[in-house]
């Protein structure tokens, strides 16, 4: 099996989990780690493994632009500026069955843009070498890093969870 | 990464929470594995921190996790390969044929500069004369089947004959032993004695083959321009004869193809001298305009017509005029030439290659069969 291939298949999923976590939408991240895999047939890096995690980060980062983007369209379009939609509609579609869902993606939404994506990084596999290189962080940084999003990560999701419970009881 | 758990005098220092993140990530290296795992062994403040940090890191990969994507099926390696090949095949066409269009365009570019750089403007009248021309439809087709492809450049290869020709006769004179042995002054030539029954194309003539493609083939466009006038060396019954302007298509009416011509260019006048004893086939003399603006006639009719007419036009104006001796024909420095068959004589007044006197003088054998 070539090395590429195999690459392919130990970490597609954890491509698309890493896009999804960034997007909100299923169909966007699949589309979008295809497209990974497909400049990783292209231009065939030395670090292949790396490499991927870095355009799909670049994919997403540009995907989130396009995003914010036509949400000002929208905006303009209905004309209704004070109320920009807190996450992306594809995101709201997806939590609307799911409360669980929406509070982790909510307590996601709470940590720095760098915690998230050393966070999500290591979720996706990525060793601590390659999150330093990625995110520019010295190695001994993404220790620091990581403790921190998990506690905050974990707290914030307590406590919108606990939030949640409050409301629920209260409407009962 | 440095493991900060060693003893201070005796007091001992707890594992900071970052490293016991690494150690659980596995991102340490052995050793440090080994001296955090002899300190948690003797440490239970940092044996619980440990197992809360644990279950920290399990929860969170557990949180992360409903942050997934429902499960779909994994395209195939293969589809994905050849999906990124044929889009790597379809980059490259783009960039070879993006090469393809800028190369045309360069060479383009530069074929119209060396143009613009190689022809020289013409005199204005001429170039006025030229336009009335061209701006007349064309009326005859050719019947020539001998004739080549058109090149429309005639001008560069007619100078080029010219050069070649003035640097033969140079040649000539500076060592008459080498090339054509066959002087045309020479009375023992064969064509002398016995001159051929048709028109031949002397030896001196330039042999432009070599160095040009044939340039004048099927008419295009043979026009004669009423409005066309000739330069200040137009003449008219300087040959002791009544000179006729006559029409195209009279022309044609009476000499039909046997009208001297070369083929290609625009016809600017065709003059016929007065008939004398009844003669079939007087002298005519059709005026041609070369792509550069020069007017170049071809003289067809009787020998002693021909003869006098060249010698009366030689004296009267500047213009090069072929001169005509007993031999078969002479092809002049200046590029003219004057060739005879039988009671009659060919000439022309201005270099040709003779790719197109070829074509001509086998239109008018041909015409005389």
């Amino acid at each position: 099996m070539d090395e590429l291939e195999k690459l392919y298949q130990t970490t597609y999923g954890a491509v698309v989990r890493f896009l999804y976590r960034k997007v909100w939408d299923a169909d966007r991240a699949e589309d979008l780690a295809q497209e990974v895999f497909m400049r990783l047939f292209q231009h065939r890096p030395e670090k292949p493994r790396a490499w991927v995690f870095a355009v799909a980060a670049n994919l997403a980062r540009d995907e989130a632009r396009a995003a914010i983007r036509r949400r000002k369209h929208l905006t303009l379009l209905t004309n209704d500026p004070g109320q920009a939609p807190s996450r992306i509609a594809a995101a709201d579609e997806v939590v609307e069955h799911d409360e669980q869902l929406a509070a982790v993606q909510d307590a996601l939404g709470t940590l720095t843009r760098r915690d998230q994506e050393v966070l999500l990084l290591w979720d996706a596999g990525l060793s601590y070498p390659e999150i330093a290189q990625q995110t520019g962080l010295a190695i001994g940084a993404v220790g620091t890093t990581l403790a921190r999003a998990r506690r905050r990560l974990v707290e914030a999701y307590d406590r919108q969870h606990s939030d949640d419970s409050r409301g629920h009881a209260a409407h009962s | 990464m440095i493991v900060n758990t060693r003893m201070i005098h005796g007091a001992m220092r707890h594992i900071p929470e970052d490293e016991l993140h690494a150690y659980l990530d596995q991102a340490l290296s052995r050793s440090q594995c080994v001296e955090i795992e002899s300190h948690l062994a003797t440490c239970l403040g940092c044996r619980h921190e440990r197992d809360s940090i644990a279950a920290l890191r399990d929860r969170t990969t557990a949180l992360l996790a409903t942050l997934a994507p429902p499960r779909r099926i994994v395209p195939s390696y293969e589809l994905l390969s050849e999906r990124a090949a044929t889009r790597s095949a379809r980059i490259a066409g783009r960039w070879r044929a993006a090469a393809w269009a800028a190369s045309m365009l360069l060479a383009v570019g530069l074929g119209w500069g060396a143009r613009s750089m190689d022809s020289g403007a013409p005199a204005p009248e001429v170039a006025a004369d030229r336009r009335d021309i061209t701006a007349v439809p064309a009326t005859t087709p050719s019947s020539d089947s001998t004739s080549t492809p058109i090149v429309s450049d005639a001008a560069p290869a007619i100078e080029l004959a010219a050069r070649e020709t003035a640097a033969r006769e140079t040649s000539k004179r500076e060592n008459p032993a080498r090339g054509n042995t066959r002087a045309p002054e020479s009375p023992a030539a064969p064509a002398v004695a016995a001159p051929a029954a048709r028109f031949q194309i002397p030896d001196q003539f330039p042999a432009t083959d070599q160095l040009r493609e044939p340039i004048l083939a099927e008419p295009a466009g043979t026009v004669l321009s009423s409005g066309g006038r000739l330069p200040s060396e137009s003449f008219s019954g300087s040959a002791g004869a009544l000179f006729r302007t006559v029409s195209w298509d009279r022309a044609r009416i009476e000499r039909g193809e046997s009208v001297p011509r070369i083929e290609g260019l625009p016809i600017m006048e065709v003059q016929l001298a007065g008939s004398r004893g009844g003669d079939s086939r007087p002298l005519m003399v059709v005026a041609q305009q070369l792509e550069s603006g020069q007017v170049i006639r071809t003289i067809e009719g009787p020998a002693t017509d021909v003869n006098q007419l060249l010698s009366s036009q030689r004296s009267d104006t500047s213009s090069p005029w072929p001169t005509m001796n007993d031999g078969d024909g002479i092809a002049g420095g200046d590029g003219t030439m004057a060739v005879r068959r039988g009671d009659r004589i060919l000439a022309i007044t201005a270099p040709l290659p003779s790719d197109s006197l070829r074509a001509m003088i086998r239109r008018l054998n041909a015409s005389e069969r």
